[in-house]
């Protein structure tokens, strides 16, 4: 009866590639959206990512994310420092500074600060830190917020802003002013896009403290690489213990700062409810698709019914049309959402397979497919076989 | 006429539609023989293919007692009904109702399908039935591909592959022209011989009646007179 219900499904190609193309579009639209969701996700821990190194992050105990974030106090660095199996800890100084452009525009940065003399946490080559009032810029994701004028004139200018002048991207040599310090730009970085993205500017601790004055405490996060003998879980809890300091290792910071994003930002929330979305869109397609599929039969089910065939071997067969079109219509989705999501990835576009992606994809459509079945199977169990003869 | 192979007595049966009620069978008594070839005519709505489909398990009724092949089928559950007819029934319907994503012998061998005989098996004892009823060499083609006799050559086939001892036709020559009817009933009165099985024909076609060995004639639910 297997081989019946294959050949029912396949008899009719436009019925059947229409059916494969709700199913595949689903799959497709719900991979699609988790996979970005993850993207921008990944993004919101971009810190921590860019930080391999650090296998365990210190903070301030009501911390629970790289995005929102208290500083500690400035002696947290050497507490730290002293507890056995630290190797080596590094700070981070993280803070919000506004720049004034040379034609007068102005963009706020989020200032990273690192270590004067590892540079750790800064991106390659962190060594251009090391001249006097250096930047590095980046992105962040972000699209033309980094400009300048090309025309020396429009630089500085004596007479005011020139809001107008044409622009050109920032680069080595270019000044920009930050609480009206001059600042050189010693380089432009591509780190990883942030979410929500924004432009980065890395600089050593002695110009951060210079750049944002009466701070009293400046420390952010004590990036923390254990000893080799030592696993970083234990040596997180042992911080814990002995500094009363908020520490967890790298990849518990990264899911806590996703759960974060997923609690509180209000961006997120409008995300996932445009996931939630077209999800139903695409599950009620599909459900109503593989219903109607199975109702449009029910004249060969009566028959069969009439030969001798058992509710059980009718519902077999629709489970099998079911189970075939889930199959084949979500790795089709799943493959076309992994290619096309890969091939139009970008620094504006974030987009990220992890493995509950597909893994929704596919259960999701399985759920409602079998939903359909479940209820296709209903008038099927009602019909009286008699009406074959009305047929 | 040998020993009786279905049994009708005091069937009644209603239907209820909205509020209207519409009385289909009312106390309807009949016996089918071995090797009958039972013509039920009748003008439309009189109650011929609702009988046929209460006779061949596929109705429930109101009251009175079926038997078949001496199996009280009103004492069955839906289950067993299901598997009585799949072993003791052939059906041949006016539209053929064949199933347009098999192939001829794929249709032919349906009733074996479902009745879990092996594939090979299956398709071995639908080729001979496709030879018997004159269509070798049109076992691949799908029902698109035939004629509406070879159709309901096929539909018979079908009908007849697991040896049932009761087959119901249809208005099995309704859809035909003349000649495919003609082949179609000398088909059917040929193999019940051969098979020893008892045929119910329900039509209006009244060139076909010389097949025939009753004719039983309803009106309004009723049977209203039995010819020889």
């Amino acid at each position: 009866m297997f081989r019946v219900a294959i050949e029912m499904l396949l008899h009719d190609k436009t019925k059947y590639l229409g059916l494969l193309i709700g199913v595949a579009f689903t799959a497709f639209l719900v991979s699609f959206a988790m996979s970005y969701f993850a993207g921008f996700m990944t993004r919101g821990f971009a810190l921590v990512s860019e930080n391999p190194s650090a296998k365990v992050w210190v903070m301030d105990s009501a911390v629970s994310s790289a995005e929102a974030t208290i500083n500690m106090s400035n002696s947290s660095l050497d507490i730290v420092r002293g507890v056995q199996g630290v190797e080596y800890a590094s700070p981070l100084y993280l803070g919000d500074m506004t720049a004034r452009y040379a034609n007068g525009h102005f963009q706020s940065f989020q200032a990273i600060g690192v270590d004067n003399a590892t540079l750790s946490g800064a991106p390659k080559p962190a060594n251009l830190l090391r001249i006097p009032n250096s930047v590095i810029i980046d992105s962040g994701g972000t699209d033309g917020k980094l400009q300048t004028p090309i025309e020396k004139k429009d630089m500085w200018a004596y007479n005011g802003s020139h809001l107008n002048a044409v622009t050109r991207k920032l680069r080595y040599g270019d000044t920009i002013l930050i609480n009206s310090k001059r600042v050189v730009v010693a380089g432009v970085s591509h780190t990883i896009p942030r979410f929500p993205p924004r432009p980065l500017l890395y600089t050593s601790t002695s110009n951060f403290k210079r750049l944002i004055p009466g701070e009293k405490r400046y420390i952010t996060f004590i990036m923390v690489r254990p000893a080799t003998n030592i696993a970083p879980e234990v040596l997180a809890k042992r911080i814990s213990k002995q500094t009363g300091l908020k520490a967890i290792t790298s990849s518990a910071f990264k899911k806590e700062t996703v759960m974060w994003y997923l609690i509180n930002s209000e961006d997120v929330g409008d995300m996932v409810n445009m996931v939630v979305l077209a999800m139903l869109v695409g599950f009620g397609v599909t459900g109503v698709m593989l219903y109607m599929f199975t109702y449009e039969n029910i004249k060969q089910y009566a028959v069969l019914k009439a030969m001798g065939a058992s509710i059980k071997q009718l519902t077999d067969m629709i489970y099998t049309q079911v189970f075939i079109m889930a199959v084949v219509g979500s790795g089709i989705g799943v493959g076309i959402s992994a290619i096309f999501g890969e091939s139009i990835s970008s620094a504006s576009f974030p987009f990220r397979i992890m493995w509950f992606a597909p893994f929704i994809g596919f259960l999701g459509v399985f759920i409602v497919s079998l939903m359909a079945a479940f209820i296709s199977i209903r008038p099927i169990k009602k019909m009286e076989p008699g009406i074959v003869f009305k047929l | 006429m040998s020993k009786i192979i279905a049994s009708c007595k005091d069937i009644i049966k209603t239907f209820n539609s909205g509020e209207a009620e519409v009385k289909a069978l009312q106390g309807i008594t009949l016996d089918v023989y071995g090797n009958e070839l039972l013509m039920l005519v009748g003008p439309s709505g009189c109650g011929k293919t609702t009988f046929v489909s209460v006779l061949s398990g596929l109705l429930s009724f109101d009251s009175g007692v079926c038997k078949l092949m001496g199996e009280n089928i009103s004492a069955m559950n839906d289950d067993e009904l299901t598997t009585f007819r799949g072993k003791n029934i052939g059906f041949v319907f006016q539209a053929f109702n064949l199933l347009p994503s098999l192939s001829a012998i794929e249709n032919v061998a349906l009733p074996l399908t479902v009745a879990s005989r092996k594939r090979a098996e299956a398709l071995a004892l639908a080729s001979e039935m496709l030879e018997a009823v004159g269509l070798s060499g049109k076992e691949d083609v799908k029902p698109s591909g035939l004629s509406g006799g070879e159709q309901q050559k096929v539909a018979i086939a079908r009908a007849l592959v697991h040896n049932p001892k009761f087959i119901i036709c249809d208005e099995p020559t309704s859809s035909l022209d003349h000649k495919s009817g003609q082949i179609v009933m000398e088909l059917l009165t040929k193999i019940i011989q051969e098979k020893g099985a008892s045929m119910i024909v329900v039509t209006h076609d009244n060139r076909i009646y010389k097949y025939a060995n009753r004719i039983v004639h309803m009106e309004d639910g009723k049977i209203t007179k039995v010819a020889l």
